[in-house]
């Protein structure tokens, strides 16, 4: 998936994490966490934004993170939503969605 | 928190009966509800307010959380709703303007400080390397000398007083860099005073012109310039704006010298440059001021040529502006933007 414009998903609220995508120039993915766990739970946090990046398949951008201790499946939701209109997808197949 | 059911409540007019109750709670808070501000978001309990945070182009502002609801992250809320109108109106670079004490709750929710009065304001974006990246992207402007000069001009638009007062900066210096209000909220649009004031200085060779982008000028900075009203807001404001400049771009271009012209009309300006006077110093900068150029009789001042413009009395005009300017204002696109500035006249009239 390409990321084509700057988008946001989620909300600074306790137990929600706040995502923001933006189009890279440079290869790869850049990553900012800023967590209220990041002590604890940095590395897990880091692990899953890249897999889930991963599955739909984006291979530049910036992400910055907000993280207000959300689980890991807000995680992916919040992402999965930042990435979707980042790229401009209006229509989702979740049925193919694991 | 979970057990309080707040509702949700968000205006973008004005005249309704929440707007009424949302501004009397901001003046319990010591806060007071600003014209452009273009959307607000608050919380109800009942029919009390709780909360409530504005937006106003793309500095958040006006927030405020009853002091019985503190500690519960109502704020988080508010800023939340706020970071995603933002979003969707299309502007990701955003600036908070709040009292020091607020400065922790800020960082939090991702701002970082630009700049402090203290006691009485502080100033944050949510972009961690803003103003650091367009210092680095500006400081490659950076030339060496003894006398390193900068010039803040809005230039709406140039004038031979404008051209006078940079000659006269770039003849006393090694290097003079000219800042041009980036703020698109003049009569002539930012890219337009830009082109001017770049071929109204094409034949000075010491000089470079940079963008002042959010940082010098702007409706972060300095939000009383856009509101063209005076009242003891302005100090602070321009105490702020000069703090940025005193504190990112004079060492980053080694300025140790900033030119103005005399403002004997506008009570605004003029205060800002008093506070520049007293405070720029302390930072190993010298403020000359210039008193204004004359034409045959008046002085000559942007505004004076905006007002001529808006009588339809181009021809007037000829003999305050440099050859350039003159030429842009016959233009297809000068024009239309002289039949807006008429137009905009015959409405307050």
């Amino acid at each position: 998936m390409n990321v084509k414009t700057i988008a946001m998903a989620g909300t600074l609220e306790s137990s929600d994490v706040s995502i923001v995508v933006e189009p890279s120039r440079n290869e790869g993915i850049t990553l900012e966490l800023n967590s209220l766990v990041e002590k604890q739970y940095g590395e897990q946090i880091k692990c899953v934004v890249l897999e889930t990046l991963e599955q739909l398949k984006v291979k530049k951008a910036i992400v910055k993170i907000h993280d207000k201790g959300a689980l890991d499946c807000v995680i992916i939701a919040r992402l999965q939503t930042a990435v979707l209109r980042a790229a401009g997808v209006e229509t989702f197949n979740w049925e193919e969605e694991k | 928190m979970e057990f309080l059911n707040l509702k949700e409540c968000i205006i973008e007019n004005h005249g309704t009966v929440h707007r009424k109750l949302i501004n009397e709670f901001l003046m319990k808070q010591g806060l007071r509800a600003e014209e452009s501000i273009e959307y607000t978001f608050a919380l109800l309990n009942e029919d009390k307010v709780v909360a409530t945070g504005s937006l106003d182009g793309k500095v958040i502002k006006c927030v405020a959380v009853d002091e019985n609801y503190q500690g519960m992250g109502i704020t988080n809320k508010v800023i939340s709703n706020l970071l995603n109108e933002a979003h969707r109106r299309g502007r990701q670079h955003l600036f908070v303007y709040t009292k020091p004490k607020n400065l922790s709750i800020f960082s939090d929710l991702g701002f970082y400080k630009i700049a402090e009065v203290s006691q009485e304001v502080v100033l944050l974006e949510n972009q961690p390397r803003g103003i650091d990246g367009f210092i680095e992207e500006i400081s490659s402007a950076r030339r060496d000398g003894s006398i390193i000069s900068a010039i803040v001009v809005n230039c709406n638009p140039f004038t031979l007083g404008h051209q006078y007062l940079i000659e006269k900066a770039a003849k006393e210096s090694d290097f003079l860099h000219i800042f041009v209000v980036s703020e698109d909220k003049s009569d002539f649009p930012t890219e337009v005073r830009l082109k001017l004031v770049k071929e109204g200085t094409k034949h000075l060779e010491n000089v470079i012109v940079h963008q002042t982008k959010n940082y010098l000028i702007s409706s972060a900075t300095f939000p009383s310039y856009f509101m063209k009203k005076y009242d003891d807001t302005v100090k602070t404001h321009a105490l702020l704006d000069i703090q940025i400049f005193a504190k990112y771009f004079v060492p980053a271009l080694g300025i140790n010298r900033r030119y103005v012209g005399e403002e004997p009309f506008c009570q605004l300006t003029s205060k800002y440059n008093s506070t520049m006077k007293t405070l720029l110093p302390n930072h190993g900068v010298e403020v000359i001021e210039v008193p204004r150029r004359k034409g045959d009789r008046e002085v000559i001042s942007a505004s004076r040529v905006r007002k001529l413009l808006r009588e339809g009395k181009l021809i007037n005009v000829k003999q305050l502006v440099p050859i350039n300017t003159y030429q842009f204002l016959i233009s297809e696109e000068g024009q239309r933007i002289i039949e807006k500035m008429e137009k905009a006249l015959a409405l307050i009239s």
